[in-house]
């Protein structure tokens, strides 16, 4: 009965209703767009950093990984010291440099890596195969495309190239073994893995024994913030970062984005808001008269509200549920947008649907629709019924 | 000003000759390093760099001047390149491109939002008009009249309303502006009102007043007076 009239309510005016729906499913879009910009960045870095399970970072004293230049000295001692670490199960170095494929009029400048294959974390293989020997290395597709190579080529391949006196600190004829995925990088840019001790090797003096960065797993019952303690313990000349560090460091840089994401989805649940009740409340003031007879042939005070706040809920309800698709939609069209961000890596998204977050920020919209009819149905519940009787006659 | 032979000796004293302040260049708004400046030589002899730089910055007298420079340094020039600032500009400012991107797209969201809500209460508050306009009718003023008597109320509340926007607009700015210099220790401004973004949303919201008031008094126009009377 209450349903029935709240629809009756609702259809009455259609415009209005369809207006106001329009407008709750645009906020709703924006609140829900909001939410996932907001969790989205924090969830997609967080597991993109927990990929292969390794959950601390180790980079020179007071830098990130690959925020400078800045390498470890006497790597091998750090990986025996590292390994020693109750919960370590395994080190995996990391060299990175920049290579020039040589052989074409002008070099192919790339970035490099120089890691251990059998635990290594930066790459996914998509064809050929590891670079299990010193003379081998994996392209990204980009690199490929770059120099016209495919797997089975020789590579020209130089560290440390001086481009106006044309020297190398190191030179190499590498063959490619393997097609990989850089999982830090993106899809355009040019990059390639071989083993450690060949870009130490071709690195000289600079490069001897020397790593960028070590990624360390522990076991799964270990805590890693104890282990990354624990290895800043051990050496005094390394920062450790747990994932959840790197997490919270990521999201100071990008803080922007966060409190933008706050502010517009806090504006879009007031806006919401303040639509569903305006319309509640207009449409209240027109049934003044139509309240006072339902009271006045004994329809209950609570009846009515309920009825009113029903149409609340109708509008928001409508709306958030269109709102849901359309925020799918222009999350999906904002995330291509922001996706361009140059070296930003593939696996990034600013823009992710986690069902409990968008359905608790949609739920808060509803809620806010319950809140914005109970107000002006109670005061309408509540007026003297003869006076308004008269009145509304009288008119 | 580094001590006369620096080398890279620990225990060097350092004295700090001057205090810089970051120039406002979006480029360096995300990082949050420390910077220090040194006279060229003293930092080539400290990390033994030898005579090299990294690049040259050319002034020229611009214009075709830059083209023909940059044309016969690369001619020249054996093992470097020169590149006019355009294009290293764009090379840079890819970044703040795709930012500006999102802005745009978030802009063009919140004004199809705020037009939606401005255009239901617009209705709305020309659809209160019910009786006025019904008394208006009974008395014998014609059609027309009372569709413009609405339009103009709908104009000069949607008027009234964009100045209030304006002003409110003014005041959130400089509060973002004072909020992100503080955040990111830069005096590059955040959000900058122009007149055009001004007059941009001073004329959408005179429109969807207009739109919405004509759209409201047509329909109350159209409908017997007693009708508005709820009779």
């Amino acid at each position: 009965m209450r349903l029935q009239l709240a629809i009756l309510s609702l259809r009455r005016h259609v415009s209005r209703t369809l207006l106001a729906m329009l407008g709750v499913t645009v906020s709703a879009a924006m609140l829900l767009d909001m939410v996932m910009l907001a969790t989205g960045m924090r969830e997609s870095f967080s597991s993109l950093l927990g990929r292969n399970g390794f959950t601390i970072r180790v980079s020179p004293r007071g830098t990130l990984p690959f925020d400078s230049e800045a390498t470890i000295a006497r790597a091998g001692d750090a990986i025996a010291q590292m390994k020693a670490v109750a919960g370590v199960t395994a080190v995996a170095p990391v060299l990175g440099t920049t290579i020039h494929a040589l052989g074409s009029a002008e070099p192919v400048t790339a970035f490099a890596l120089g890691i251990d294959p059998a635990v290594q974390g930066d790459y996914e293989l998509l064809s050929g195969a590891e670079p299990a020997a010193g003379d081998a290395l994996v392209a990204s597709d980009a690199l490929l495309r770059a120099t016209s190579k495919a797997v089975g080529d020789t590579l020209d391949v130089a560290i440390g190239f001086d481009p106006q006196l044309r020297t190398y600190a190191g030179r190499r004829r590498l063959v490619i073994s393997g097609r990989a995925r850089f999982l830090y990088l993106s899809e355009t840019d040019r990059a390639a893995a071989m083993q450690l001790a060949t870009v130490q090797a071709m690195g000289g003096t600079q490069r001897a024994d020397r790593a960028s960065l070590f990624m360390v797993r522990t076991a799964p019952n270990v805590d890693p913030e104890q282990a990354r303690a624990a290895i800043e313990r051990a050496l005094p000349r390394v920062t450790a970062l747990s994932t959840a560090g790197a997490v919270a460091e990521a999201e100071k840089r990008l803080s922007y984005f966060r409190q933008l994401a706050f502010i517009l989805g806090a504006v879009s649940l007031g806006v919401g808001f303040l639509l569903v009740t305006t319309i509640v409340t207009v449409s209240v003031n027109e049934r003044i008269g139509e309240i006072a007879v339902m009271r006045a042939i004994g329809v209950s005070r609570l009846h009515i509200v309920q009825q009113i706040v029903i149409e609340g809920i109708g509008l928001s309800l409508a709306g958030a549920v269109s709102g849901l698709l359309l925020g799918l939609v222009t999350a999906r069209y904002l995330n291509s947008i922001l996706s361009a961000f140059p070296g930003l890596p593939d696996a990034i998204d600013f823009f992710l649907f986690q069902p409990s977050a968008a359905f608790r920020a949609l739920g808060l919209l509803v809620a806010s629709g319950i809140a914005a009819g109970v107000y002006p149905s109670w005061r309408a519940a509540s007026l003297p019924i003869s006076t308004t009787l008269r009145e509304e006659a009288v008119g | 000003m580094l001590a006369p032979e620096p080398g890279a000796v620990s225990g060097d004293t350092v004295r700090v000759a001057a205090i810089l302040e970051r120039r406002a260049d979006p480029s360096e708004v995300a990082r949050s390093e420390y910077r220090i400046r040194l006279h060229l030589d003293h930092l080539q002899r400290l990390i033994s760099y030898g005579d090299r730089v990294d690049r040259f910055a050319v002034l020229s007298a611009g214009g075709d001047a830059a083209d023909s420079v940059l044309k016969s340094v690369n001619q020249a020039a054996f093992g470097f390149r020169a590149y006019p600032s355009r294009e290293i500009a764009v090379e840079t400012s890819k970044t703040f491109l795709v930012v500006s991107r999102f802005h745009r797209a978030i802009g063009v969201i919140t004004i199809v939002a705020s037009a939606t809500f401005l255009l239901c209460i617009m209705l709305l508050k020309v659809d209160e008009r019910r009786r006025d306009v019904a008394a208006m009718r009974l008395m014998g003023i014609s059609r027309s009249t009372v569709i413009r008597s609405v339009m103009v109320e709908s104009s000069a509340i949607a008027l009234v309303g964009s100045v209030f926007g304006v002003g409110l607009g003014f005041i959130v700015s400089a509060f973002v502006n004072s909020h992100y210099q503080a955040v990111y220790q830069t005096p590059l401004r955040f959000a900058v009102i122009t007149p055009g973004t001004v007059v941009f949303s001073v004329v959408l919201s005179l429109l969807l007043g207009i739109g919405a008031g004509a759209l409201a008094a047509r329909r109350l126009a159209r409908t017997p007076p007693l009708a508005l009377f709820g009779r």
